[in-house]
C-alpha cells in the first residue's frame, strides 16, 4: 500500500498521511521489551572504535538530498574529509536556482535531479525537513540502487511515521548534536560536534550499517567529540521531549513571564528585554562548563539557596507537565497532533508563530545599558531556577521513561547553551526559525500550558530575583542550610552523568 | 643633570647622520639604548660626548662630566698610542705609555683606580706599555679609567663584552651601586644583559631613535624587551617532534601547481585563468590590491576554498579531488594570517596553543606528548615568553598573539610556510617583532616561504620571487 504511494500526486498523499502512519507508528508496533530495550539503548563510543576512520565509505558514491542547514555541511565536511559528495535536488529548486541550489553549486558540488544522481548513489544522505520525509523518501527509493544505504539526521519519518524501507536496503541515521553551522565550524577547527549513531535494525539486511554509520561520523569530524551508539527509537523520543521542554518551551515561557514580571514592577523595559535576551546565554555558558552546580555557583551563597528553593518549587510545579510530554511523545499523540497540523498546511503552527512575535518581550528592543556578566546572574535568579529546574525535570522524566542517562544528558543539559544562544541572536523568533518545525510546535504546545501552569507561582515574584537582585548587606546564610542545597546540587544524577561526560570532551576538547 | 634633544640630525664622518632624534634624559635615569647593527645606537650615545655635528634640531641641558667607554674610544686610544711610536725619532723601541700613567690621565681619582685595579685584578700589568695589552685588557683599563673620572654621565657602549663571568658579575654589581649617584647610558647588544637598575629602553632604528620606553610601563617595556631579544639574542628554531612532513615529499615533484584557476561567487569571477608554480626553496611575496583574489589563491592551496575541488591543484603530492583529505594536505602547510587570529578566540595556555601547530588544529583537542610539550616550550624561550607557558591565549596582546601563531606554524617545519599578511593590524614594535621572527625563519631556510603583504617597507630579506595579481573580477555573462 505503501509503495504504490510514489505514483499518488503530491497534494493527495499529504491527505493520505497522516491518517496512514497514524497506524504505522513503529514504536506502537513493537512489544513493551523491545520498546524498552530500544529506549535504553545507549552506549559513549570510545575513540578507538574509529581507527578505520572513513574506510567503509571510501570510493562509495555519496549522494545527498537538500542543501540546507545540515545538508550543506555535512557535505563539506565529508568532502573535505576525502569522500565522493554530490547533491540531488527537487526539480523545482534547480530549475529556480533556490538558495539550496546556490550552497550547493557554489561550493564546488556537483547538482543533479533525482532521476540523474540517486540511481548512482552508493549511500543517499536524506537531510531535507522530517516533514518532507515521507513524501521524499517515497519517491526517490525505486530510485534507488540494490543494496545502497540510506541515512538520516533524525529518526522521525521511521520511528514516528513507520516509513517502510525496501528490505535490501541498509538505514542507518547520524545525527550531529548542534546546528548545521556548527557541524561545519568545529570540523575546520580540527573537532567535531557530539554525534548520535544509530542503526534500523530491521533494515540491516548486510550487517554493514555500523560500518557505515562510524564511517559516516568520522567523515564529519563527530568522532573526536564523542559518539553514542544508540537507537532509532531512542534518538527520536530523546530528541522530542528534550526540544519541547526545556530547550525551547521552558526558555520561550521563561523569556515572557520573566519580562512581564519585571515591566509589572516598573523595571525599564529595554533593561528587563536586555536581561532576558542576554541572560539565558549567559547563565547557560556556566552550565555547558560546569553543569547546574557551576550555574548556581556563580551566585552569591543566599542567592543561591534561593535559586535552589525557586527551583524545586517550580519543578513540583512542572512534573506532570513534563510527564505529560513524554507520555504524548511515547504513546504517539505528539506526532499525530503535529501531522494533523501539517495536513492543515501547518494551521496552528503558524497562528502560534505569529502570536510569539506578537508577545511583549519580542516586540520591546534591548535597552543600550551595560550589564556586566555577573550582573546577568545576580539579578536574574529566576532565570536560573528556571534553568535548574527544566534541565533536571526533563532529564528525570526522560530517564524515568528508560532512556538512558548519556542520552538524556545530550537532550537536555547539553543542547540548552545552543539554543540560549540563538534567543541571545535574535529573541525568540530567532530561536524558533533555526529550530526544526517539530521542536518549534512542541515548544508552542510546551509554552500554552506552562504560561498558566506558572501564573501562581509568579504572582509571588517580585524583583530581589529577577531584574534587581537582592540587597544584601549581609552574605551570611545558615551553614547547615548551605551545606545540604551544595550536596543536593552536586547528588543530581544529571550531574553525575555529565561531569563523565564533559570529562570525556574536554580530555579531547581544550576549549568548548 | 639634564639633556633633551628635540629634532636633532648629528653628521659624522663619512656622511652618516642621525635623524630626527627626539631624546630626553633626566637625572636620575639609566637607559640602555639598542638596536641592530648599523642602526645608529652608538653614534646616538656618542653625541652624548660631544662627537657628531649637530647640522639641526635644538639640544638643550647641561652635563658637567661625560666618560664614554667605547669601541670607538678604544680604537683611538691605541691609534694614538701607535702614532706615538711611529713618532719617536730615535732610534730605540719606545716603550709608549705606561698603563697607569694611562690611568692618571684626565685628572682621575687615585683611589678609585686603586680600588679598581684590585677589583679586575690588574696589578700586574700597570708598568706595562698600554699598547702591549690584549683588547680585553685596554677595555678594563678604559672603564676604570672613565669610572675614575666621577663623570655625572657615564656611557658605556657594550661594557659587557668579551669579559669573563667573575668580571662580569663585579662590574654589574659596582655599576648597580654606582647608579645611585650617577646617570648611566649604555649601548647593549644582548637583552639578557639589561641591569635591573635600568629604568628606560631606547631602541634604534635606521638611524633614528624609534622607540623609547621607561621600565614603568609594563606592557610597553616588555613588547620592546622582547624586540631586543629577538633581534639580538642567537637564537636557533627549535626542533621538530619527529621527522618533518618534508620527507614524505618526493624532491623532484614542485611543491604547488595551480593551472588555469577559476573562482567565482554568484555572478562575480575574482579570478580567472591563474596560474602559479612553486617549487622547494623558491621562496615568495605575492602582491596585490583588496580583493584582487590574493586570500583565494591562498585557500586554494591551503583546501580551505570550497571551490578547489572543481579546479586544477597538484599540492604536496595530491592532485586534489581523489579522495585525500584536507589534513592530508594541511599536515604540510604552516598558516599565519589575520583571519586565523580572529578564529583562535581560545581560552587555552600559550602551550597548547604552540602543541595545536602539531595537528593543525584551532585549539588543541588531542594530548600533547612531553616531547612535543618541551618544543613549545623552546618556542615560547625564543619568543621571550619563557615562564607564561600556562597564560590563557585569550589574554595576550594582539602582537603576542601573532607571534605564537607564527611559532605555532612553524613548530611541525612545515615544507611550506604561508604569511598572508602577517603585520597586518600591528604597531610598529609588534611590526618589528613579527619581521625580526620572520627573518629568523628565512634564514633557517627549514620551510619554502610564501609571503603576502601590502606594506613595501615590510620587506623580507631573502625573498627572491614576486607574483603580482591584477584585480580583474568580472561578471559572468
Ligand atoms: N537543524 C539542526 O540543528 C539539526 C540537527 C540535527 C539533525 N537535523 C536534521 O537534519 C535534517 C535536515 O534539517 P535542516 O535543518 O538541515 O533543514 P533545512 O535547513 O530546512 O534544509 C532542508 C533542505 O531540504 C530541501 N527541501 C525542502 N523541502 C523539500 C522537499 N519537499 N523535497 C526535497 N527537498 C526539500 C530544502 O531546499 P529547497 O527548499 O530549496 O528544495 C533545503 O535545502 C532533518 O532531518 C533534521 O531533523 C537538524
Amino acid at each position: 500500500m505503501l509503495r504504490s504511494l510514489a505514483n499518488v500526486p503530491v497534494e493527495l498523499s499529504k491527505l493520505f498521511k497522516w491518517k496512514m502512519t497514524m497506524s504505522n507508528n513503529y514504536f506502537n508496533t513493537l512489544a513493551l521489551r523491545d520498546q524498552l530495550e530500544q529506549l535504553g539503548k545507549c552506549r559513549f563510543m570510545h575513540l578507538n572504535e574509529f581507527t578505520e576512520g572513513v574506510d567503509a565509505l571510501k570510493g562509495k558514491k555519496i549522494v545527498v538530498i537538500g542543501c540546507g542547514a545540515q545538508g550543506l555541511n555535512q557535505g563539506l565536511n565529508l568532502r573535505d574529509s576525502g569522500l565522493d559528495v554530490s547533491y540531488t535536488l527537487r526539480q523545482a529548486a534547480i530549475d529556480e536556482k533556490r538558495q539550496s541550489w546556490k550552497n550547493a553549486s557554489e561550493n564546488g558540488f556537483t547538482v543533479g535531479t533525482y532521476k540523474e544522481l540517486i540511481p548512482t548513489a552508493d549511500v543517499v544522505l536524506n537531510l531535507t525537513p522530517d516533514k518532507q520525509h515521507t513524501a521524499v523518501v517515497t519517491e526517490i527509493m525505486p530510485l534507488m540502487k540494490k543494496d545502497a544505504c540510506l541515512s538520516y539526521s533524525h529518526g522521525f519519518n521511521v520511528v514516528e511515521e513507520g516509513m517502510q524501507i525496501r528490505q535490501d536496503l541498509t538505514v542507518i541515521m547520524v545525527a550531529p548534536k548542534c546546528p548545521g553551522s556548527e557541524v561545519r565550524a568545529e570540523y575546520v577547527r580540527g573537532f567535531g560536534v557530539p554525534t548520535l549513531i544509530a542503526v534500523h535494525e530491521d533494515n540491516d539486511p548486510q550487517g554493514q550499517g555500523l560500518a557505515l554509520a562510524k564511517a559516516y561520523a568520522v567523515g564529519t569530524g563527530g568522532h573526536k567529540a564523542g559518539v553514542l551508539m544508540s537507537s532509532f527509537i531512542a534518538e527520536v523520543k530523546s530528541d522530542l521531549m528534550g526540544e519541547q521542554t526545556i530547550l525551547c518551551g521552558m526558555l520561550q515561557t521563561g523569556s515572557i513571564l520573566c519580562f512581564d514580571k519585571m515591566v509589572e514592577k516598573g523595571i525599564d523595559a529595554g533593561y528587563a528585554s536586555k536581561l532576558v535576551q542576554y541572560g539565558w546565554e549567559v547563565v547557560t555558558e556556566a552550565l555547558k562548563y560546569g553543569g547546574v552546580t557551576n550555574m548556581l555557583d556563580r551566585l552569591s551563597n543566599p542567592d543561591k539557596i534561593a535559586a535552589f528553593d525557586l527551583a524545586e518549587e517550580l519543578k513540583d510545579i512542572m512534573r506532570p507537565l513534563y510527564n505529560k510530554h513524554q507520555d504524548d511523545i511515547m504513546d504517539g499523540t505528539f506526532s499525530s497532533g503535529m501531522m494533523a497540523d501539517w495536513a492543515e498546511d501547518d494551521a496552528k503552527l503558524l497562528g502560534w508563530r505569529a502570536e510569539t512575535a506578537e508577545t511583549a518581550f519580542e516586540k520591546t528592543p534591548a535597552g543600550d545599558m551595560e550589564i556586566s556578566e555577573q550582573e546577568f546572574f545576580d539579578h536574574g535568579i529566576l532565570m536560573v531556577a528556571m534553568v535548574k529546574a527544566g534541565v533536571e525535570l526533563a532529564f528525570e522524566t526522560m530517564t524515568a521513561a528508560g532512556i538512558i542517562a548519556d542520552s538524556a544528558y545530550y537532550e537536555s543539559l547539553h543542547e540548552t547553551p545552543l539554543i540560549a544562544n540563538t534567543i541571545a541572536r535574535k529573541k525568540l523568533y530567532e530561536m524558533n526559525a533555526t529550530i526544526s518545525d517539530t521542536a518549534e510546535y512542541g515548544c508552542y504546545l510546551y509554552n500554552h500550558a506552562c504560561l498558566p501552569l506558572l501564573q501562581d507561582f509568579m504572582k509571588k515574584i517580585d524583583t530581589d530575583v529577577i531584574g534587581k537582585g537582592t540587597v544584601n548587606d549581609d552574605n551570611g546564610v545558615d551553614n547547615a542550610r548551605l551545606i545540604e542545597v551544595n550536596a543536593a546540587l552536586r547528588a543530581h544524577p544529571v550531574e553525575q552523568i555529565g561531569g563523565i561526560l564533559r570529562g570525556h570532551m574536554s580530555d579531547m576538547k581544550a576549549i568548548i | 643633570m639634564q639633556i633633551h634633544l628635540q629634532q636633532c640630525q648629528f653628521e659624522f664622518e663619512q656622511g652618516f647622520q642621525l635623524q630626527d632624534i627626539n631624546w630626553q634624559i633626566k637625572s636620575g635615569q639609566h637607559w640602555v639604548i639598542t638596536g641592530a647593527n648599523g642602526s645608529g645606537k652608538s653614534a646616538l650615545v656618542a653625541t652624548l660626548a660631544g662627537y657628531g655635528e649637530k647640522i639641526a634640531g635644538t639640544s638643550e641641558g647641561s652635563v658637567e662630566a661625560v666618560a664614554l667607554v667605547s669601541f670607538e674610544a678604544q680604537a683611538a686610544l691605541i691609534e694614538r698610542e701607535r702614532k706615538k711610536d711611529d713618532a719617536d725619532i730615535l732610534d730605540v723601541i719606545s716603550v709608549g705609555t705606561a698603563v697607569h700613567e694611562i690611568l692618571a690621565e684626565g685628572g682621575t681619582n687615585a683611589n678609585i683606580v686603586k680600588d679598581l685595579v684590585e677589583k679586575f685584578a690588574l696589578n700586574y700589568l700597570l708598568d706595562r706599555p698600554f699598547r702591549a695589552l690584549s683588547t680585553g685588557e685596554t677595555r678594563k683599563i678604559l672603564l676604570i679609567q672613565a669610572l675614575a673620572s666621577e663623570p655625572q654621565l657615564l656611557l658605556l657602549d657594550e661594557p659587557f663584552d668579551g669579559l669573563d663571568a667573575d668580571t662580569l658579575a663585579m662590574l654589574q654589581q659596582y655599576l648597580a651601586k654606582l647608579s645611585n649617584t650617577v646617570n648611566i647610558v649604555m649601548v647593549l647588544n644582548r637583552s639578557d644583559e639589561i641591569p635591573d637598575f635600568i629604568t628606560h629602553l631606547g631602541y634604534m632604528r635606521n638611524a633614528t631613535l624609534a622607540h623609547s620606553v621607561a621600565r614603568a610601563d609594563e606592557s610597553g617595556y616588555r613588547e620592546l624587551f622582547q624586540l631586543l631579544h629577538l633581534k639580538t639574542s642567537d637564537l636557533r628554531i627549535p626542533p621538530t617532534a619527529d621527522s618533518s612532513t618534508q620527507a614524505l615529499l618526493n624532491p623532484d615533484q614542485p611543491l604547488v601547481v595551480l593551472s588555469d584557476i577559476c573562482v567565482k561567487y554568484d555572478q562575480l569571477k575574482v579570478l580567472q585563468n591563474f596560474n602559479w608554480r612553486i617549487d622547494t626553496g623558491q621562496h615568495w611575496q605575492l602582491c596585490g590590491p583588496n580583493g584582487s583574489g590574493k586570500t583565494a589563491i591562498l585557500s586554494l592551496i591551503t583546501g580551505d576554498h570550497p571551490q578547489c575541488y572543481s579546479n586544477d591543484i597538484f599540492v604536496f603530492g595530491f592532485q586534489r579531488g581523489n579522495g585525500e583529505s584536507i589534513w592530508q594536505i594541511k599536515q604540510f602547510i604552516g598558516y599565519v594570517s589575520t583571519a586565523l587570529q580572529w578564529e583562535y578566540r581560545v581560552g587555552t595556555s600559550l602551550r597548547n596553543v604552540i602543541v595545536s601547530g602539531f595537528y593543525d588544529s584551532i585549539g588543541l583537542y588531542s594530548k600533547a606528548t612531553d616531547k612535543q610539550r618541551q618544543i613549545a616550550d623552546q618556542w615560547l624561550a625564543l619568543l621571550g615568553m619563557q615562564g607564561r607557558a600556562d597564560q590563557s591565549f585569550n589574554k595576550l596582546s594582539f602582537g603576542d598573539q601573532r607571534l605564537l601563531l607564527i611559532a605555532r606554524a612553524m613548530v611541525k617545519h612545515p615544507p611550506l610556510l604561508i604569511l598572508d599578511e602577517p603585520c597586518l593590524g600591528l604597531d610598529d614594535i609588534n611590526r618589528q617583532l613579527v619581521l625580526a621572527l620572520i627573518e629568523k625563519i628565512c634564514a633557517a631556510g627549514l620551510s619554502t616561504v610564501l609571503y603576502v603583504n601590502h606594506h613595501s617597507e615590510d620587506t623580507i630579506a631573502g625573498i627572491e620571487n614576486y607574483k603580482n595579481i591584477e584585480k580583474h573580477s568580472s561578471n559572468v555573462d
